[in-house]
Parts: structure tokens; sequence; C-alpha cells
């Protein structure tokens, strides 16, 4: 099977760049109507338009709203979509102007922060206008993150949008804290890829065609998916002016090969997702200022993004690169993907020397992420089966809020280790054996990828746990059923030092909810377990009881406030499964199960998601 | 003494960027340094370019060419 790499270059001309105002305007008051501001900002658009077709490369063109006012962008867009096949689009990034400030007497500019009837008011403003300039209305939007609502809305007025920038890969609070506190984009959580979103939850892909928003999403940017989850996401992504903002350049020679190498890496993760994978660039002008960012010269800004291009213009020229506009991305997608169908990537460690190792995995059910480094630990886990309505903006319960909950993060709730006492949310497994006891997050492995029929499979290195006087080897493995909702985790013990000991495995996963890193009021929560003829339950109030039962065919958390029902189940009737209420400074629960393990045999359990009713 | 402005580049606080906050610093045209106004760094345009350096000391795969994104 040939593989197919598609990238979409995406060029705005925006006519008061994000930065350029504040960076460029410093000392001055403020006035986004200068007339040096408005001619740098359409000269930076026509600089990246001008490299991109030099590489060969086509680009769809977002216009935003103050660029509808300006006569020279509307032509030069013509002109472009006339010689070179780029697509004109619609940008609801770019609205500050004089024009919007004085209709809509105010400075916000993210589209999803608006109320719901600005966000209606507005949108018919911009595509009006954008009709009134090109007589047809734009297949393609986007901003850094489409609600649901909002997605709704434009597809139900406007029909033929086929295809819109819909979120930023994990741009949350690691975002916000970057940038000293003042940059209110939350929108952890989403794919990575470009997904179907569903009509509820822009983040969740739909899981059928009743679920689906009639758009194809892509992210903005492609992000790496180490280098991004843990650090500053804006230094990490396919913009060549993030990796110089990431320092992640030779100050003498300007060379900056992790850029190469990023993109390398998204195109290697076709083997993963049947013969296809994608990448897709957006560089606002602000980052091509002439002024420099930061350190960085205009002459290196610049030289980034010559290079940047000419890479992909190399690859398409080597036949290994497919470049598309936005709708004819969506077409293709539409074409080449169905609803259930997952997206998959067995990540490395490219940058910082360490071999890590994650795999990313999200379908309409779930979006999860093992760590190698920790024995296959699932370190976040966001429910998407749920389909949770989550309207965000003035008006709403989630003003500038619009990440997708976690059960499990472990950046935000710690993970394995914590301080002293309390635990952190994590999906792993201890063993014990004579009083020892070993925890999976400590066994350091490498985990390969498989398929068989409809189900992914991740197959790790084993690992061996040693005992003061007794060493065990054990496998383990994930299995991905398409559409199955859940995740099946295998534990195989392929050799024991004394082959008549026995040992006894603890698979647990310690969750909670919320998208910040601070606790959520875990009150309304309910834990139970039950064997299907009885059960136990556990109200949460934060007094740390337990309750366990031999035979247990599942043990349950309702979570009302994301509507989600998470349980762990297994069909091994001599486990025990159990249920662990956390307390104040460890607002946490606990799913799990434990049994005794000989050499040779094999544990199952399944972690199964659904939407609580 | 003169209120502080933007220097010729717009350096970032090599202190705070290692904990991965992103501060523009102010330049003091009178002692000719930057400062910055959430930490206690202080440095003239050489110091800083020095710490830039330094700050990369974590990315030591970032010169390298990777041909090989798997452990097959």
């Amino acid at each position: 099977m040939d593989n197919k790499f598609i990238v979409n270059i995406i060029h705005r001309p925006e006519m008061v760049p994000e930065y350029a105002e504040k960076v460029t305007g410093h000392g001055k008051e403020e006035d986004i109507g200068r007339k040096a501001l408005l001619t740098e900002s359409l000269d930076i658009f026509k600089t990246q338009q001008s490299i991109a077709h030099k590489n060969g490369l086509k680009t769809t063109i977002q216009m935003t709203y103050a660029s509808l006012f300006n006569d020279e962008a509307v032509e030069l867009a013509k002109a472009d979509h006339e010689k070179y096949g780029d697509e004109i689009a619609l940008s609801l990034l770019g609205l500050p102007c004089k024009e919007f400030r004085e209709k809509y007497k105010t400075k916000d500019f993210c589209i999803w922060m608006f109320s719901m009837e600005d966000k209606k008011s507005i949108v018919d403003d911009v595509f009006g206008k954008f009709h009134d300039r090109f007589g047809f209305y734009p297949e393609s939007t986007g901003s850094y993150y489409m609600d649901a609502d909002l997605v709704n809305y434009i597809k139900e007025k406007y029909p033929m949008v086929k295809c819109a920038v819909a979120t930023c890969w994990e741009e949350g609070p690691k975002a916000y804290h970057t940038c000293n506190n003042s940059w209110y984009t939350f929108m952890d959580g989403g794919p990575w890829a470009p997904w179907i979103p569903s009509k509820q939850n822009v983040h969740a892909p739909a899981a059928n065609e009743e679920e689906d928003s009639g758009i194809v999403a892509i992210p903005h940017l492609s992000r790496d998916l180490l280098a991004c989850y843990d650090g500053n996401g804006s230094n990490f992504g396919t913009h060549p002016q993030n990796v110089l903002r990431g320092m992640i350049y030779d100050s003498k020679t300007w060379d900056f090969p992790y850029l190469y190498n990023l993109i390398d890496q998204y195109r290697d993760l076709a083997k993963y997702n049947n013969g296809y994978a994608y990448n897709m660039m957006f560089v606002g002008p602000g980052w091509m200022n002439k002024m420099g960012r930061w350190e960085a010269p205009y002459e290196l800004l610049l030289k980034s993004y010559e290079d940047g291009m000419a890479y992909y213009g190399q690859l398409k020229k080597e036949g290994k690169l497919d470049d598309m506009t936005m709708a004819e991305f969506a077409d293709y997608y539409r074409q080449k993907k169905t609803f259930t169908e997952p997206e998959c990537a067995l990540w490395r460690d490219i940058l910082y020397g360490s071999d890590k190792q994650l795999f990313w995995y999200c379908d309409p059910f779930m979006r999860v992420c093992a760590n190698m480094d920790q024995g296959g630990a699932i370190v976040d886990l966001r429910p998407y089966a749920a389909k949770l309505e989550w309207p965000v903006g003035i008006g709403t319960k989630h003003i500038t809020d619009a990440s997708y909950p976690f059960l499990i993060q472990e950046k935000y709730r710690a993970g394995y280790f914590t301080h002293y006492a309390g635990e952190g949310t994590v999906r792993s497994a201890k063993l014990t054996y004579n009083g020892e006891e070993v925890d999976l997050c400590l066994c350091r492995t490498k985990a390969h990828f498989s398929q068989e029929g409809n189900t992914r499979i991740l197959t790790l290195d084993p690992v061996d746990i040693e005992f003061y006087n007794l060493t065990v080897k054990l496998q383990t493995k994930m299995y991905f059923e398409e559409g199955s909702s859940a995740i099946k985790i295998e534990r195989n013990i392929l050799e024991m030092s004394n082959p008549d000991a026995e040992v006894e495995i603890n698979e647990y996963m310690v969750a909670c909810y919320g998208t910040t890193e601070y606790t959520e009021d875990m009150s309304n929560i309910t834990l139970s377990c039950t064997d299907g003829a009885s059960s136990k339950e556990i109200k949460y109030e934060y007094k740390c009881r337990e309750e366990q039962m031999q035979g247990a065919t599942e043990v349950v958390a309702v979570v009302p406030e994301i509507e989600t029902r998470v349980s762990l189940s297994c069909e091994k009737k001599a486990a025990v499964g159990y249920i662990k209420e956390g307390y104040a400074f460890s607002p946490m629960f606990t799913l799990g199960y434990t049994t005794k393990l000989k050499d040779k045999e094999v544990f199952a359990t399944w972690l199964n998601l659904a939407k609580a009713n | 003494m003169a209120q502080s402005g933007k220097g010729k580049l717009n350096y970032r606080c090599p202190s705070c960027f290692m904990r991965d906050l992103d501060i523009d610093m102010f330049y003091d045209k009178d002692k000719n340094e930057y400062h910055c106004i959430r930490c206690q760094y202080v440095g003239t345009e050489e110091d800083i370019l020095e710490k830039n350096e330094m700050v990369r000391f974590r990315y030591r795969d970032a010169m390298k060419r990777f041909t090989k994104f798997d452990f097959d």
C-alpha cells in the first residue's frame, strides 16, 4: 500500500496580527488602524504566499474579517486562486479591526468566547461580507477553537462549509502559564490529527452519521505528541517560528533539524493509520514581523519559513507529499475514513534524547495516552463516549474553558509520583510477593504496533520485576477494538525464576475528573461493584472508605458532572474487585481487581467507557 | 531614572524561560541592562545570550537528524 502524506498550508491576511500591535506598538498609544501596521501585515501575507508558490505548494487563504475591508487583500486572494489554485476560505481569527471594534464594542477576538447571540451575529456578518466580496460562500473556515454550537450554527446556515480548523492540540493551562497567565485559550483534550467532530462536542469524534457535525476538522498545527504534552505547546509544532520560540535551533548556524524530524515522524504515522498521514502548517503574520520576534531577528524568522516550506516542497517533488487545500482535504478524508476508524500514533522522543515512547489513540469513544516509560500505564484518558455537551463563551458555565474533561491526566493530577501522601491519576498494575510491591510504572519499556481485523494491538517488550528472591518476566498487551468503547489489557507471566511461586497482581485505575490542575468537587460521584446478583456502593464523601467483592464482574464509577460511567471488568471468578473512595488530601477514586497469578498465566481486564444517563 | 523600554531585540527572561515562562524583558538604557519584571533576573545582552545557550541543555537531540521513529 502506498502511503499518502498530506499537507494543508494555510495563510491569513491578518491586518492586525496578534502580537504585532503589542510588540511593534510598544510605547505608543493603541491604534489598530495604523497605516504602517496594515501595510506590514499585508506584506507578510504576500511573502508567505510567494514562498509557498515558489516551492510548488498550493495554499488555503483564510480571509480575515479585517482583510475583507481591504481591496488589495481581496484582489491578491483572487489572483492567487486563479494562478495557483489556492482556496479562498474564511477565518474567524483576525476579527480585530476598526470596523469590528466600532460595531461590536469589544476587544474580544476569540470566536468561541463570545455569547451565542454574538457568535451568530459575527458569523453572519463575516460570511455575508465574504459573499459580498467574492460572490460565493467559503467551503472552509476555522479559528483556534470552534465549539459545537458554533459549528452547528455555521453548518445550518452555510451548508457548503466542509472543513474547519477546530482545535489546537493541548493548548490549555500549560499555554496559559507560559504566557504569564494571560492567554485564555483552554482547549486541552482534543484530537491531534483530522477528525469528524460530533454535533455534541467538537473534540469528540462522531461515532455515526447521526452525530456527524457535517464538517471535517483539522488541528491548528501538527504538534509534537511528547514535547507538547509536558512543555509549552507553542514551542513544538509544524510552525517554524514556534521552533525558534522554543530555542530549538543552533544560534550560530540557524539550523533546526528538529522541525524536519517532526514532519518526518508525522509522515511515519502512516503505518499506524492505513497508509495515511497528515500535516498542517499555519503561521500567522505576527510571527514574521519585521521587528523580529523575541531574540529572533526578522532574517531568521524569514529563513525558518523559507526552509520549512522548502522541505515540504522537496517532499512533494520526491512524490512523498500531496499538498491540498482544506476543502480538497475534507473530500479526501470523507472518502477514506470511517466513523469508528481510530487515529493511532506510536510516538518517540525526537528532542530530549530520552528514547521515551508514547502511544496515542483516538476514536469516537476515547482519547488515550499510554506511556511506555511507565510500563504502558495509561496517563491520559478522555471519555468521549459521554459526548459531553459543554457550551462555551459568555453566558455559559464555561466562558473560556473549552477543554474536554479528563479522567486521568498525569501532569495535572500527579500520575504515579505524589509527594509523600495520596495518589495521582494513572491506570497501571502492581505486583506483590512476600510483602514486596512493584508498580509497572517503574518498568521502562518499548511498544510495537499491530492490527488484527478491527483491533489495534500494542505489544510491549517484556519487563523483569525483581523481588528479593523471585524474578518475574511479564509482558503487557493492550487491545483497542474498533467501536468497542473499551480497552483490554492483558498481563502475561512469561517466566518466573521459581516456577511454583505465586504473585498477587493489583490492576488499578486511580481517576478523578477535571480540565485544569485544580481539583473539582467529587461529592456527586458514586462507586459500586457488582457480581450481577448483588452490589456494593459508596457515595463519595471524602471518607477514605473501601469495598470489595470476590467474583465482581465490574467495578464502576459514575461521574455525573461529565456524564461519564467508567468501569473495570474481568471474567476471572477468583479475582476480587474493589472500589476506593479518596479523601480531601487525595481527591481521587480507585477501581481495581486483585488476583493471584502463577507462571505462564494471563490476566485480562477491560477498561470500559459509556455515557452515564 | 527614566522608564525602561524595549531593546533592539525583544529578549525574554532566560531564567523564566527555563520554567516554561515567556516573559518579555525591558531595557534600561542608563544601565545598559535588561530586567525581568516577574523574577529577579537582571543582565546585559551578552549575559542573556550566554544564558540562552544554557537553556538549550535539555534538547540533547535538537541537532540530530532522525531516520527511524519506532523501536521495531
